[in-house]
C-alpha cells in the first residue's frame, strides 16, 4: 500500500506534465520490412529507388503498401518474399492488367473490352496500366494523363483528343466539387457523405477513361453531371450554414460587447 | 410578486443581512485593480464549460465506434449543437488562458505571501486540474489529432525506469490507445475532474473569504500593513463595497471573456479545431506534424531540447513542484515586486522563456 502511494503520485504528476509531448509523430504508415532492404546499399541500384518513388505516390497516401500489390509478409524479413506468404514479385508485361485489376476491378473490365486491352491480348505488347500510369510513383489519375506526348508513343493523338474533349466537362465539375469539399473540410465541416458519393462517382467516371469509347462517354456524361450537381448543391447548403454560424456568433459577440459598454457606463456613473 | 418572494426568503434565511454582510458591506481594498477579477472570470468560464458540456453529453457517445460520428452529428445535425461544441472547445482554451493570467497577476501582486500560501497551492492544483481537463477532453472527439496526441502523451511515462511501462498501461488501459482509453478519459472528464475542481474551488473561495481579499502592493492602500503573527480577517475598513463596485468590474470582464469567445467562433473557427481534428481517428495512419495545444507547447519544446527524455521529464516535475510550493520558498516580507529586482527579473525571464519556448515549439 505504502509503495503504491508514491506510484500514484508519480502517475498523476506525469499525467499533468506529460502532455508536453505530442509532436514526435509523423510519417505515413506502419513500416514494412520491404523498405529496409530496398533502401539499403545491398540492393541493386534499379530497385533502390522504389521506396522513395512509392512514398511520392497516390498509393502511399492511401495506405496501399508493397504487400498489397506484391504479396509477401511485410512484417517478417525472412518470409517477406516467400511464395508461401503470397509473394508474387514483378508480374510479366501481359499480366500487369490482372495484377492491378485485383483492386481496380471495374477498370480492368473496361480496359479489357477497350482497344488497348484487346491489343495487349492479341499482340502481348499493347499498352498496359504501367504504360500510361507508371508503376511505383503512380499518381492520382485525371484527364491530364491523356496528352499528345503519351498517346503518340503508340498512335496519333486525334482519337485521344476527341475522348479528352468528351471527358472535359465532367472532369472540370469533379475538380470544382473537390475544391468545394476541401474548403468545407478546412472550415471544420465533416464531409464524409459527400466525399463518398464523389469518390464512387469519380471511380465510375474513371472507368470510362479506359473504355476509349467516345459515344459511351457522351451517353453517360448526363448521369455524372446529375450526381455531381447534387453534391454541389449540398456544398452550397453547407456553405450557407457556415455563413449563418459566422453571423450568429458575430451577433452574440456584439451582444456581449453591448453588455460590456453598458456595465462600463454604469460603473462610471455609480 | 418580487417583494413577496423577497419577504419569504427574508423570514427563512435573513436575506437582507446576507446581502449586507456578503455584498454591500463586504469591503475590498481601495487600490484593487481589474486583474483581481480574473479569478471570477475563470469561475464563470468553468460554469460555461459545465453548461455547454452538459448539452454535449446529451448527444455524445463515449464509444470508439461512435464517438467521432456523434461529435459530427452534434456539429451538423443537432440544432445549435455547433454553438455548444464551439463554445466548449474555444472555452477550454480561453479558460486555461484566464487561469494562467490569474496566476501571473497573483504572482505579480505578491498575493501568494503569508497568510495566503494555501490559497496559492490550491490555485496551482486548480490550474493542473484545468490542464488535465483539457487533456482528457482532447481525446473524446476521437479524431486523428486527439488519437495521436494521446498516443504520444501516454508514451512519455515509459521514459521512467521500472514503473514507466506500468504507468503507460494504466493510463491507456492496455498496450495501445483504444476504446478503453476513451472510456477512462471520458469518466475522468465528466465525473472525477469536475468533482475535484469543484472541491478545489470551494476550498479556494473559503480561504479567500476567511482571510479576506489581498491588497495590491501598488497604489494607495486604505489600511496599514501589520505583521501576521496570529489569524485575523483582512476587512479593509474604509475600502469600497464589493457590490456594486467590484461586481461591475467582474461583469465587465466576464462580458469581455464572452466577446473574445464569440469573436474566435465567428472569425477564427478553426483556430483550435484544425483539419486533423475533423478527421476520424485512424490507428494505422499517423498524421504528420502533430503538435500539442498551445499551453503545452513550451513544455513540449523543452522536452525536445533536453537530450535525455528522463532528465527532461524530471526537470519538468521539479519545475511544477517549485511552482506549486513557491510561497514556501519566497518568504521575504516585501510583497512589491517592483522593489525586488531579483524576483522581478525571475518573473520577466520566466515569462520570456515560456513565450520563446511556445513560439519555438509551434514553428519547430
Amino acid at each position: 500500500m505504502r509503495r503504491g502511494i508514491p506510484l500514484v503520485i508519480i502517475a498523476l504528476m506525469i499525467f499533468f506534465v506529460a502532455p508536453l509531448v505530442s509532436g514526435q509523430g509523423g510519417g505515413g504508415q506502419e513500416e514494412s520490412v520491404c523498405l529496409g532492404c530496398h533502401d539499403s546499399d545491398m540492393m541493386k541500384p534499379e530497385f533502390r529507388s522504389i521506396p522513395s518513388e512509392w512514398k511520392k505516390s497516390w498509393h502511399y497516401q492511401n495506405n496501399v503498401s508493397c504487400n498489397d500489390c506484391h504479396g509477401g509478409d511485410p512484417k517478417d524479413a525472412a518470409m517477406a518474399m516467400s511464395p508461401e506468404r503470397g509473394f508474387v514479385g514483378k508480374p510479366n508485361y501481359a499480366e500487369v492488367p490482372e495484377f492491378c485489376g485485383k483492386c481496380h476491378i471495374g477498370i480492368l473490365k473496361n480496359y479489357l473490352e477497350s482497344g488497348h486491352g484487346k491489343a495487349l491480348k492479341s499482340t502481348q505488347s499493347g499498352p498496359n496500366c504501367v504504360t500510361c500510369h507508371g508503376s511505383h510513383e503512380i499518381q492520382k489519375a485525371d484527364i491530364s494523363i491523356i496528352n499528345e506526348k503519351r498517346c503518340s508513343q503508340c498512335h496519333t493523338y486525334d482519337r485521344a483528343r476527341t475522348v479528352k474533349q468528351a471527358l472535359f466537362v465532367t472532369e472540370k465539375e469533379i475538380r470544382n466539387v473537390e475544391r468545394g469539399l476541401k474548403e468545407l473540410r478546412r472550415s471544420g465541416v465533416f464531409t464524409e457523405e459527400q466525399e463518398r458519393t464523389l469518390f464512387s462517382t469519380e471511380a465510375e467516371f474513371r472507368t470510362l477513361f479506359h473504355s476509349v469509347d467516345v459515344s459511351l462517354i457522351k451517353d453517360r456524361t448526363n448521369e455524372f453531371t446529375r450526381k455531381l450537381d447534387q453534391i454541389d448543391s449540398q456544398i452550397r447548403d453547407l456553405s450557407h450554414e457556415l455563413l449563418f454560424r459566422k453571423n450568429f456568433a458575430a451577433f452574440l459577440m456584439l451582444l456581449f460587447l453591448g453588455i460590456c459598454i453598458v456595465v462600463f457606463s454604469l460603473s462610471k456613473t455609480s | 410578486m418580487f417583494g413577496k418572494v423577497r419577504n419569504w426568503l427574508e423570514i427563512r434565511i435573513g436575506l437582507d443581512e446576507l446581502t449586507r454582510t456578503q455584498l454591500t458591506e463586504y469591503l475590498i481594498p481601495k487600490n484593487i485593480n481589474i486583474f483581481y477579477t480574473l479569478g471570477f472570470v475563470a469561475l464563470a468560464a468553468f460554469i460555461s464549460q459545465i453548461i455547454t458540456g452538459f448539452f454535449l453529453l446529451i448527444y455524445y457517445v463515449p464509444h470508439s465506434d461512435y464517438a467521432f460520428r456523434s461529435v459530427q452529428d452534434i456539429m451538423n445535425k443537432v440544432p445549435y449543437g455547433w454553438l455548444f461544441r464551439m463554445m466548449h472547445a474555444v472555452g477550454s482554451n480561453l479558460m486555461v488562458a484566464v487561469v494562467i493570467l490569474h496566476m501571473l497577476s497573483v504572482f505579480f501582486m505578491g498575493s501568494y505571501k503569508k497568510p495566503r500560501e494555501m490559497t496559492w497551492v490550491v490555485g496551482s492544483f486548480m490550474l493542473l486540474t484545468t490542464l488535465t481537463f483539457c487533456l482528457s477532453g482532447y481525446l473524446l472527439p476521437w479524431s486523428q489529432l486527439s488519437y495521436w496526441a494521446t498516443t504520444i502523451v501516454t508514451t512519455i511515462p515509459t521514459a521512467f525506469p521500472y514503473v514507466g511501462e506500468f504507468i503507460t498501461r494504466m493510463l491507456r488501459g492496455g498496450e495501445t490507445v483504444s476504446g478503453t482509453t476513451l472510456n477512462r478519459f471520458f469518466a475522468l472528464h465528466v465525473t472525477f475532474l469536475p468533482l475535484l475542481l469543484l472541491s478545489f474551488i470551494a476550498i479556494h473561495l473559503f480561504l479567500i473569504r476567511r482571510i479576506g481579499i489581498s491588497s495590491p502592493p501598488f497604489g494607495e492602500s486604505s489600511e496599514e500593513k501589520k505583521p501576521w503573527t496570529r489569524y485575523r480577517h483582512e476587512s479593509h475598513a474604509g475600502g469600497y463595497p464589493f457590490y456594486p463596485y467590484f461586481v461591475q468590474k467582474e461583469m465587465l470582464m466576464v462580458s469581455a471573456y464572452f466577446v473574445a469567445m464569440f469573436f474566435i467562433i465567428s472569425f477564427l473557427p478553426t483556430l483550435f479545431l484544425p483539419e486533423d481534428a475533423n478527421t476520424p481517428a485512424d490507428p494505422f495512419k499517423t498524421p504528420a506534424h502533430i503538435k500539442p495545444e498551445w499551453y503545452f507547447l513550451a513544455l513540449y519544446q523543452m522536452l525536445k531540447i533536453v537530450p535525455n527524455k528522463l532528465l527532461g521529464i524530471s526537470m519538468q516535475i521539479v519545475l511544477v513542484t517549485l511552482f506549486i510550493l513557491w510561497p514556501f520558498f519566497d518568504t521575504e516580507e516585501e510583497d512589491n515586486i517592483l522593489k525586488r529586482p531579483l524576483l522581478r527579473s525571475l518573473f520577466i525571464i520566466s515569462i520570456l522563456a515560456w513565450i520563446t519556448l511556445t513560439i519555438w515549439g509551434r514553428y519547430s
